[in-house]
């Protein structure tokens, strides 16, 4: 069954049929093989709505909100322009920022979609003004916020703790090493992306300049003021942090520098509402579809016949990293770790592997899993809010998946990448 | 139009987010029944909005709520519930009658016009049929869940109050793409939606 | 033929060692096979119980706080102080008391659930921030509960302030400092990793998590008498070997705790300290009435007289 779906999904995907067909039909086509006919119809639907009804996920249209009006208003513009006045000079520095804004905001947030929209829509302009090209940028956003399963709050950690029964405070210190030596290879890219391309820098500014920048940009520093200091300081979750961004924005944008009329207010929050549909729709056939999945117990059945319980460490690491990159190719990632984890923990716990550094390495395809194509929730948001063709979106995807598979592999054979922290924060 | 890799419109495109575009509704339809369309996509586009809004206040207020009053609104998450049920559904046919939903039209774009206008018709009529069918199943899942007489732990009021926008959603989206199929059939362009000419992905097209 | 049983927890949680020997069971006494399917893997706890009302899942486990959105008086678990506090009292309560093993069946069966049997989890317990010894010690604490008005009702009037957040967000929310507390059985602080974020156990003896086993009722009517004789064996097997991994199972999740986190402090209060919070139970029972009417009066009634017959049937 698994062989007919996949094939089904793939043809309707590339005949150009809206995304969310083949993913409701390779669901559909499911339950009516499991269940002989339609008579199970409902548990579909049951399931397409259980996908979007999550709480978490209400930060999503939260930030997509809260980043619109900033970007149509004049909050992202001073932003960036503080940041270029002291990044603009140098070759790359731009697209360095842009990595870091999107691995620290996407630590805090724990969202990697909000991530894409937040950083993503004020940077991905003045990157595309600044002589990049848009396929480099769309990339390096969209896996720069993949950066945020790794950095805590982390929920893929949370959720692979508990089910596989490991420390949850260990697995957020593990994933720090590797998120941080990602953010690295990024930058080194990006650097060597700009001079190759010769992407041309700005004068450097004068420290007046500057100081005038950072004056322009008070206001809207508040902005990760209320992120940072909000969710660490243990004020808002992350969802009530994305709303008090949506408020502040408001009040910056309408009663502040009065850059958005009510009118625009409206139409902001239309075209969220419009964004978050689309995409949800997406979430929710996605759920639909990983149901049939679970049901029909194909992972079970892949699994059970390459004989992992044979197989030493370093191959079951591999093992456990192809399973959920694949896994995480087509199905919602949380729903990946709570099927797989289960099946790998006898494995796991006969080779003495360090449950901490399973867990990294599972988060960290996790990541690469929903920014890879042909379905990653990263992909449709970034297709969703920039509104560019799917191909182009993943055209310049393939030296980050690289930077991230060598990651990976690197994670297998120096596990100290992840546990050089935790050994040190747990000595003793 | 067929939109080959180009790293030429790549390089010079400046203009990017459209974000300053208003979404202006037109129907497909004569008469009477168009300017129903056009009360429908006006209901879709207001409820949109007025989710979206209601979302943010209901968030802040519970924040607020428990700084200053030293009490949660203990209905706050299922509201944010009900409200993501009623974004999503009103918003996939306003996305449809815009033309908005993700698709990779990769192979699509290399058609001469003549198979893109088939293929479309094709994508619209079976997207159609689709929709249709979720539409009923939805609201066989609500008549079941009715039945159960489920309520919600806080708000204590039906489930199936809440979900009523799917069966609606799944329905309106049906109907956009039918009429996607027949304005292809009808005219000689090739639309993307009622609303959109085929062109998705390059910043000089948009709303007709 | 292939049963599917899907339960709340993980696979090496209560409810999955439940499942675990129930299915062991079925499979050395009969033919068939069961599949198990853990939390999450077949959606939220309300979406398993729809499927097994639909039929696509044959068996289900589901707490009955949870099945209050579907049967209120299911809600009655949640009175405070309404259950055993001494664990023979509570073994004992489980397998006579009348308004289980008569009473719930029937509100089931008018949902199409065939009731299999109901069983303790572990003693309640909160993790906080500071040391709790009465009310007032809970006074502005922010603590989180699940979304259900009864325990909301509880907390407030514990004094605390009762801050719903869903399940995925608690860990990180106390950690930061948003909420200061919540509440779970013994076993589940130890695998959640509660402890990690929190310095202070306190058990007050006010609720034993319970949660209840049952098939969808078409089906099982549908079976040959034999099958349904495997059934009801391999759940009074599973029963009474969830009742013996009970034994110790708190003081052994504590004990864990205690390794893992040997700063931890544990209060186990005394009886004078609960009588300030057994003193609300009273104005949570109201709630209950007021939520499940004359039917939730008469389940609340027998409880209280299965418990009277429990206790004088282990004391004498
Ligand atoms: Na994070
Ligand atoms: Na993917």
């Amino acid at each position: 069954m698994a062989a007919t779906l996949f094939s089904i999904m793939i043809v309707l995907l590339l005949l150009g049929f809206p995304m969310m067909i083949p993913l409701l039909v390779g669901a559909a086509v499911g339950f009516v093989t499991m269940f002989g006919g339609f008579g199970q119809m409902e548990t579909m639907i049951q399931q397409m709505i259980a996908g979007i009804r999550p709480a978490s996920l209400i930060a999503v249209p939260m930030f997509i909100f809260a980043a619109d009006i900033m970007t149509r208003g004049q909050s992202a513009g001073r932003l960036i322009d503080m940041v270029m006045a002291f990044v603009g000079h140098v070759r790359g520095g731009l697209a360095v920022s842009t990595a870091a804004a999107c691995t620290m905001f996407g630590a805090v947030s724990g969202s990697t979609q909000a991530t894409v929209v937040a950083v993503g829509s004020p940077l991905r302009p003045r990157m595309l003004k600044a002589g990049y090209k848009d396929s480099f940028v769309l990339a390096l956003i969209i896996n720069s916020a993949d950066i945020a399963f790794l950095i805590p709050p982390s929920i893929g950690m949370i959720i692979y703790g508990v089910v596989s029964g490991t420390s949850i405070a260990e697995l957020f210190i593990a994933g720090i090493g590797p998120g941080l030596l990602i953010l690295v290879l990024f930058s080194i890219y990006s650097i060597i992306y700009a001079r190759r391309h010769d992407v041309p820098t700005e004068p450097k500014s004068s420290w007046a300049e500057r100081g005038r920048a950072v004056q322009g940009a008070l206001w809207p520093l508040g902005f990760p003021a209320i992120i940072i200091g909000g969710i660490y300081g243990g004020i808002f979750s992350p969802t009530e942090a994305a709303a008090a961004c949506v408020l502040y924005a408001l009040i910056l944008e309408v009663i502040v520098f009065r850059s958005l009329s009510l009118k625009g207010v409206y139409e902001t929050a239309k075209s969220t509402g419009l964004i978050t549909a689309v995409v949800f729709i997406l979430v929710a056939a996605g759920a639909a579809f990983s149901w049939v999945i679970s049901f029909a117990q194909i992972p079970q059945a892949i699994l059970s016949g390459i004989g992992i319980s044979e197989m030493g460490p370093i191959a079951v690491l591999f093992v456990i990293s192809i399973a959920f990159f694949i896994g995480c190719m087509f199905v919602d990632p949380i729903v990946v770790i709570l099927i797989l984890v289960p099946i790998f923990a006898p494995v796991v716990q006969s080779t003495g592997l360090d449950p901490v550094l399973v867990g990294t390495i599972i988060t960290l395809q996790v990541a690469i899993g929903s920014a890879t194509p042909p379905f990653g929730c990263d992909i449709f948001t970034a297709i969703a809010v920039f509104k560019r063709p799917y191909i182009e979106v993943i055209r310049g995807t393939p030296p980050f998946i690289v930077i991230l598979l060598g990651v990976a592999v690197a994670l297998i054979y120096f596990p100290q990448i992840a546990l050089f922290l935790r050994d040190l924060a747990f000595a003793g | 139009m067929t939109r080959p890799p180009d790293p030429a419109h790549d390089e010079t495109q400046t203009t990017t987010t459209d974000t300053t575009d208003t979404l202006d509704d037109t129907s497909a339809l004569p008469g009477v029944l168009g300017t129903i369309d056009l009360m429908v996509a006006r209901i879709e586009a207001v409820l949109l909005a007025a989710g979206v809004l209601l979302m943010a206040a209901n968030t802040v207020a519970n924040v607020v709520g428990r700084y200053v009053f030293g009490s949660s609104i203990f209905f706050s998450e299922e509201l944010n519930r009900i409200l993501i049920i009623l974004i999503t559904f009103a918003g996939i046919s306003y996305a449809a009658r815009h033309g908005r939903h993700i698709r990779m039209s990769a192979i699509y774009d290399t058609l001469p016009p003549r198979g893109r206008k088939v293929m479309m018709i094709l994508i619209a009529s079976v997207t159609a049929l689709c929709m249709f069918g979720l539409a009923w199943y939805a609201f066989g899942f609500i008549r079941t869940s009715a039945g159960q007489g489920r309520l919600l732990p806080s708000l204590q009021i039906p489930v199936w109050w809440t979900l009523i926008w799917a069966p609606l959603g799944f329905t309106l989206t049906g109907i956009q793409y039918a009429l996607t199929a027949y304005k292809n059939i009808v005219e000689d362009d090739i639309y993307l939606s009622t609303n959109v000419l085929e062109g998705y992905g390059t910043d000089e097209e948009r709303e007709v | 033929d292939t049963w599917r049983y899907a339960f709340e927890e993980a696979m090496e949680e209560v409810q999955g060692k439940y499942a675990q020997k129930f299915k062991e069971e079925v499979e050395a006494n009969s033919d068939h096979e069961v599949q198990l399917f853990p939390f999450g893997t077949l959606g939220e706890s309300a979406d398993t119980m729809e499927q097994a009302q639909a039929g696509i899942l044959q068996f289900v486990d589901q707490s009955p706080g949870f099945t209050g959105a579907l049967i209120p008086e299911a809600q009655v678990f949640f009175v405070p102080y309404l259950l055993p506090q001494d664990q023979d009292t509570l073994f004992e309560f489980f397998r006579n008391s009348v308004a289980i093993n008569e009473m719930f069946p029937e509100l089931y069966a008018e949902q199409g659930l065939e009731l299999l049997t109901m069983f303790p989890e572990g003693e309640v317990c909160m993790t906080t921030q500071e040391p709790v010894h009465s009310p007032e010690d809970l006074n502005e604490v922010k603590f989180r509960v699940m979304t259900n008005p009864l325990l909301v009702e509880s907390y407030e009037a514990f004094g605390a302030v009762p801050t719903p957040l869903p399940w995925g967000e608690v860990y990180g929310a106390l950690q930061t400092g948003i909420i200061q507390g919540q509440e779970n059985p013994g076993f589940f602080l130890e695998s959640t990793k509660m402890y990690e974020v929190t310095d202070v156990i306190t058990c007050i003896g006010h609720n034993n998590f319970t949660t209840a086993v049952m098939a969808n009722k078409q089906f099982y009517d549908g079976l040959p008498e034999e099958d349904q004789q495997v059934i009801q064996n391999a759940t009074d097997a599973a029963f009474e070997y969830i009742l013996e991994y009970q034994q110790g199972l708190q003081e052994e999740s504590l004990d864990k705790i205690r390794e893992a986190k040997p700063e931890m402090e544990i209060n186990i209060l005394s009886e004078e300290e609960r009588q300030p919070f057994m003193d609300t139970a009273s104005q949570v029972e109201e709630e209950f009435i007021g939520m499940a009417g004359d039917s939730g009066q008469e389940i609340l009634d027998q409880m209280k007289q299965d418990l009277e017959d429990a206790r004088q049937a282990t004391s004498g």
